[in-house]
């Protein structure tokens, strides 16, 4: 090889050494859907053809973060941040912040004066403090986390924790880093500026910020090696004896050669409440959006007042006092409908004291029974103020939605001052006691 | 503290504005190189000292004496340091001013120090790599040399090397400094 060769091959060398391809995207991208990926192998190597095309059914959305060599720092600070939100305790941001400053100590105890490291400290405090007073869908969080400067004090600090919980436990971590000494392994691949995450840092950055929170990580491999899915690592909860504790949550990394991004299961993330279509037949959007309904009703404290699911007087008199009655009018009685309380989980004191109130509100919930009444009802109730609008409605199964926790204070209720045809709410006594005492009456037989 | 409060509301501010990132990189620059200008002129480090050119945060000049018993022991070179927006997480550009006899400083001033480039550290200052440059004045690294002859005489010669360093050193003219300042 002559000298002028040797020269260019150092020349290239050279080159190629302080190549490194140019990072695009944000930081920390918006939630996508993982069928992304799965496009993206499309036309790759089979191996990740069939791989990827099985994440999407598990894991369905992920977040992309740029590889800049800190996507795997990042990747796991952000998720350790959205998982405290997701926790919705503002307690628990006030406890971590106490945890991370009393972790201090390890700087301290590794001879690190303060102003090494409070700096970059004092982004992560600042941000749990200002995320535990934020009520977003995480918006704030990813704001943040697209900033350059605050990230990437967030992310020194973690690391300076990672390097310090390695030094401070060499007994665990030695091993994994021969033949270097963990001074060297630290100095070289936590805390040089530019080194992505390695399993030992991955493994001691769980122990020292995810799982204290009460958090697992797992790590999904997406590589070459033969299988049908990606090969999964997970970093558990354990007590002193290796036992498994369940975590609260679990941040999910999707490693790819080199590279980390954010993954999610279905479950991980907030279902939007959908908003309720305005005017529709509502019998069809009750079945489509039971779920929704079910977190409502939970939430639902006025329920349990006796009187408050009056929101119509004029149809309780016609669903109630002619038909009740009557025997062969085909009323659904209280046992009919007991299927129906995981739907609108109605309190049980409710359901014995006033058994008529809450019928009306379950019958378009139980279609079965309700279906073949709305006619029976519109025959034989004399009380029924406006023939008109029930027929045109066939309300018998929509209007008594209107009582719903979801409806009831809303505008679709005739007795918000928003509603176009508005009739303010009249409360009988009479009634409503003549009611409780029939029923009580009606138990006692 | 305040300050720290608003620093990061700002940069909340910021990030709806178009260009977000450039904005607040300055900022958290001009605010790590403030504390870091603070720290050296409380505590002044015997034989090290730095100071911004002209009001500008972002370019530095510093001193270094070598150290003594080493062939540069009493010598004093002045070095340039500039400073990325993305600092400190990417390291900054050092160069010696003074010309220098050394085997890992080339003619031009470039420094071969791993700490300032793969192995740089967000926890590095300026104060620490002015401290790692003058210890490397008295501990080269001879097996990655920029200045083979340097490397060469080290070991072997060392009142050649003696000579060759002192017959490189010089002060800096008044214009080679204003030169640095710009």
């Amino acid at each position: 090889m002559d000298y002028n060769q040797s020269d260019e091959l150092a020349q290239l060398q050279k080159l190629s050494n302080e190549y490194s391809p140019e990072a695009e995207g944000p930081l920390v991208s918006e939630r996508i859907s993982s069928s992304a990926i799965t496009t993206e192998y499309a036309n790759g190597d089979p191996v990740y053809q069939i791989k990827t095309a099985a994440l999407p059914q598990k894991y369905s959305f992920y977040r992309t973060c740029r590889g800049d060599g800190h996507c795997g720092w990042r990747a796991v600070a952000f998720s350790y941040f959205e998982a405290l939100q997701k926790t919705g305790s503002k307690q628990k941001f006030f406890e971590e912040e106490t945890r991370l400053r009393s972790l201090a100590n390890l700087f301290l105890a590794l001879g690190h004066p303060e102003h090494v490291y409070e700096d970059f400290a004092e982004e992560t405090y600042s941000l749990l403090r200002t995320i535990a007073n934020t009520n977003d869908d995480g918006e704030t969080l990813l704001a943040t986390f697209n900033d350059y400067g605050t990230s990437m004090s967030i992310i020194t600090h973690i690391k300076l924790l990672t390097s310090a919980w390695i030094q401070t436990h060499p007994e665990q971590f030695a091993p994994y880093v021969v033949p270097q000494t963990i001074q060297e392994y630290c100095q070289r691949s936590i805390e040089a500026a530019n080194c992505e995450i390695e399993n030992v840092g991955l493994s001691a950055l769980a122990d020292v910020l995810v799982k204290p929170a009460g958090f697992a990580v797992e790590v999904l491999y997406l590589d070459r090696s033969p299988g049908e899915e990606v090969n999964t690592y997970r970093f558990d909860l354990t007590d002193q004896h290796g036992t498994v504790l369940p975590a609260s949550h679990t941040l999910r990394l999707l490693y790819r050669p080199g590279h980390y991004d954010i993954l999610y299961r279905p479950e991980d993330i907030p279902q939007p409440i959908e908003q309720p279509p305005v005017f529709v037949n509502l019998t069809s959007t009750m079945s489509e959006h039971r779920p929704d309904f079910h977190g409502m009703a939970g939430r639902d404290d006025n329920l349990a007042i006796p009187g408050m699911s009056f929101a119509f007087p004029h149809q309780t008199n016609w669903a109630f006092n002619p038909l009740y009655d009557l025997p062969s009018a085909p009323v659904p009685t209280v046992s009919q409908a007991v299927p129906v309380p995981a739907y609108v989980p109605l309190p049980v004191p409710h359901q014995e004291l006033l058994p008529p109130q809450s019928i009306p509100m379950e019958q378009p919930i139980s279609p079965p029974v309700s279906q073949p009444q709305p006619s029976s009802i519109g025959r034989n109730g004399p009380f029924r103020p406006c023939t008109y609008e029930f027929e045109i409605n066939h309300s018998s199964v929509s209007l008594p939605v209107f009582q719903t926790s979801q409806f009831k204070n809303s505008h679709f209720n005739v007795a918000h001052y928003n509603n176009p045809d508005f009739q303010p709410e009249a409360w009988n006594p009479n009634e409503e006691y003549k009611h409780t005492e029939r029923s009580r009456r009606n138990r006692s037989q | 503290m305040d300050t720290i409060g608003n620093q990061s509301t700002s940069s909340m501010a910021e990030t709806k504005t178009s260009s977000p990132i450039r904005a607040s990189t300055n900022n958290n620059v001009t605010k790590r190189l403030q504390t870091e200008l603070m720290t050296l002129m409380m505590s002044s480090t015997p034989g090290v000292s730095a100071f911004p050119n002209n009001g500008d945060l972002l370019n530095w000049t510093a001193t270094i004496v070598g150290p003594d018993a080493t062939p540069y022991e009493k010598l004093t070179f002045k070095l340039s340091f500039a400073f990325p927006s993305s600092y400190p997480y990417t390291p900054p550009t050092v160069l010696f001013k003074t010309p220098i006899f050394h085997p890992n400083i080339d003619f031009s001033g470039r420094i071969c120090l791993d700490i300032l480039k793969d192995k740089w550290s967000a926890i590095y200052n300026i104060q620490s790599v002015l401290l790692s440059l003058q210890s490397l004045l008295g501990e080269p690294n001879n097996a990655s040399p920029l200045n083979g002859q340097a490397a060469e005489l080290w070991d072997k010669d060392p009142a050649e090397y003696k000579r060759l360093v002192l017959g490189r050193h010089r002060e800096l003219t008044a214009e080679e400094l204003a030169e640095g300042n710009m």
